[in-house]
């Protein structure tokens, strides 16, 4: 038996995806370095221009230009820039709050779970899209709103589906133990609850991103995301989508870029549950 | 059954609308720490301070917020919402207007995933042991990765865009009259007046945002079906029947199924709801005229009494879906009956 990372290094599915995440990523640290254009600069004589590969293309502009002459290619690296910024903060914010409400729910249990689960009902209750809209309206634009926005909807996720496992794992015989050999309730859940909950949450923090990454690009697409200084994959959508028949490239693009970080994660999170869950692993589905 | 079927749901509603009750609570305070002031956005740029002083009397904004949101509730239980900002209508009627297009969305969109998830998860049952398994296993978490908005932009660029066989713009062809307001639900009306053409038209434009809502929804009821039906090929029963020589065609469909449909009818109904929320980006990609695109309108430009209504009801919608799933999940499920 050897340890979880190494387990899970050599499953293929988790080996694929780190590779793309650590390829998109790349793309949003050097952005500065490998886009050929400043991402905002606008050339209005080269307004969609098709790719460099098509009749009309321009080698400067090798993915062409948008409605505004802006470099495609350049959009799409400093988009993925903000969409793994907004991915990284917002399930780390999302996983902090709902994981900590669903320690405290799940192992004390009684009025504190009692009023925990009942402000899960209420925020389930509101379609999640709707939900982030609204807080939207009262946050304003930007990119800090839009990371807040979706751990206000989003800390649910974790809270619903931590809070069962930390009850399963609080009745077992050495959480009584740790209790009895004189541990704080702290110590409790931090050294003995937290290790056996943790590759439930880490496998939800993979999906939480493939999440947050749509979530960001259905805001910028509808205009109430990012704002218009900063570019956003969703933002390119909304503008493409007025010039479908003129340049269909420009739709095609950020959507294969979407496509490819939500899969990755996905696929990551897939791998991770399959390595880390024990149960799985042995049954070997 | 039915009596258990009226009482169960009527219970379940008694107990949402507390959560109700929070909810149009957290809408109303959300949007009221704003820093915009509804009356001077009712009125004309050049209204006086006297004027809009006047219009904060009228509209009740010089009261104790409390008081404010008491009106607002006993006028929102009668359907008066106030007054759009940016329409100069009656919220509540405006929202009266676009519901029926949203739900005959959903309503496409949940058949089709009802269709596609049994579909696909007889198949990917069907394919257990064999080399495609993983295939079909990683075909099946690829498209679960795919999410409704997705969907949308990619069945638009393709059949829309590239293929051109499909409308992706409004609920019916530009050239075509709407019916007159009879039930509301496009598809019955045109049908109503006798006008194909229309019927026509508008199931055409329903097909791609249809097809993106559905696809994005099956893969989890494929794959709880998909599992559901491995536990029911544990029971006994299945081992008996094969004994008795009864096709394995006739095993899965006779009797594997319907006891592995409980759980997927549960699910599929714990769907629509989340589905019902997905409407709205279908509706904004494809300028569907539903409930979704009024809202980013109302959103875009903040007008409050129209998001507060909207927001309302796309809450009250959920809540009664996931009232009667639960009432229809009891009452198809026979350990809950006997009591």
């Amino acid at each position: 038996m050897d340890g979880p990372v190494a387990r899970s290094l050599r499953s293929p599915r988790v080996v694929i995806a780190l590779g793309m995440i650590l390829g998109i990523a790349c793309c949003a640290v050097f952005a500065g370095f490998i886009a050929p254009h400043h991402p905002g600069d606008q050339n209005l004589l080269a307004i969609l221009t098709p790719p460099a590969w098509d009749a009309g293309g321009d080698r400067n502009y090798p993915l062409g230009t948008d409605s505004l002459g802006r470099c495609v290619l350049s959009r799409l690296i400093y988009g993925a820039r903000t969409a793994l910024l907004v991915a990284f903060f917002a399930a780390l914010g999302a996983m902090l709050i709902g994981s900590i409400l669903a320690h405290i729910s799940g192992y004390f249990g009684g009025a504190i779970d009692w009023i925990i689960g009942r402000m899960v009902d209420v925020w389930m209750s509101f379609p999640p899209v709707i939900f982030s809209l609204i807080l939207m309206v009262g946050l304003g634009l930007g990119i800090g709103k839009v990371i807040l926005a979706i751990i206000l909807v989003d800390w649910t996720r974790f809270c619903r589906v931590l809070r069962s496992e930390v009850l399963v794992v609080t009745r077992h015989d050495y959480v009584a133990a740790a209790r009895l050999l004189g541990f704080s309730h702290w110590q409790t859940i931090v050294r003995e609850v937290l290790p056996a909950t943790l590759p439930l949450l880490i496998t939800l923090v993979s999906l939480e991103m493939a999440i947050a990454v749509v979530v960001e690009a259905i805001l910028s697409f509808v205009g109430l995301g990012v704002g218009a200084d900063q570019p956003a994959w969703g933002q390119m959508i909304a503008d493409a989508r007025q010039y479908v028949y003129q340049s269909p490239w420009n739709l095609a693009l950020p959507i294969m870029a979407i496509f490819l970080t939500v899969t990755a994660f996905n696929l990551l999170g897939d791998g991770l549950r399959r390595t880390l869950d024990v149960r799985l692993a042995e049954v070997g589905r | 059954m039915i009596t258990t079927f009226v009482k169960l749901t009527a219970a379940r509603l008694l107990a949402a609308i507390p959560i109700l009750l929070v909810v149009s609570t957290l809408l109303f305070c959300v949007l009221r720490l704003l820093p915009v002031d509804p009356a001077a956005m009712s009125l004309p740029p050049n209204a006086t301070i006297v004027e809009i002083e006047a219009k904060r009397r009228e509209m009740g904004l010089d009261r104790p917020l409390p008081e404010q949101y008491l009106i607002w509730l006993s006028g929102a239980l009668h359907g008066d919402f106030g007054q759009s900002i940016q329409f100069r209508r009656q919220a509540g009627s405006l929202v009266a207007a676009t519901l029926p297009a949203t739900i005959q969305l959903a309503l496409g969109g949940i058949v089709l995933a009802g269709i596609l998830g049994v579909g696909g998860g007889l198949l990917l049952f069907r394919l257990r042991g064999t080399i495609f398994e993983p295939v079909a296993d990683l075909a099946s978490i690829l498209l679960l990765s795919i999410p409704e908005f997705l969907w949308g932009l990619i069945l638009l660029f393709v059949f829309g865009v590239v293929l051109h066989v499909l409308p992706f713009t409004g609920a019916v062809a530009a050239g075509l009259p709407l019916p007159p307001h009879i039930t509301g639900f496009l598809l019955l009306d045109s049908l109503l007046i006798g006008r194909l053409d229309i019927f026509t038209s508008a199931c055409e434009h329903l097909i791609l945002p249809a097809v993106a809502l559905g696809l994005a929804f099956s893969p989890t009821i494929m794959r709880v079906l998909r599992s559901s039906l491995f536990d029911v090929y544990h029971e006994e029963y299945i081992q008996q029947a094969r004994l008795r020589g009864v096709s394995e065609r006739k095993i899965l469909l006779g009797h594997a199924l319907k006891n592995a449909s409980l759980p997927t009818l549960t699910l599929a109904g714990v769907q629509f709801g989340i589905l019902f929320g997905g409407t709205l980006l279908v509706e904004v990609i494809y300028s569907y005229p539903g409930m979704g695109n009024l809202m980013v309108d109302a959103v875009r430009n903040v007008d409050l009494p129209l998001i507060q209504a909207i927001g309302l009801t796309y809450c009250v919608v959920v809540l009664l879906i996931n009232t009667v799933v639960d009432g229809f999940y009891a009452v198809l499920n026979p350990k809950l009956r006997v009591r």
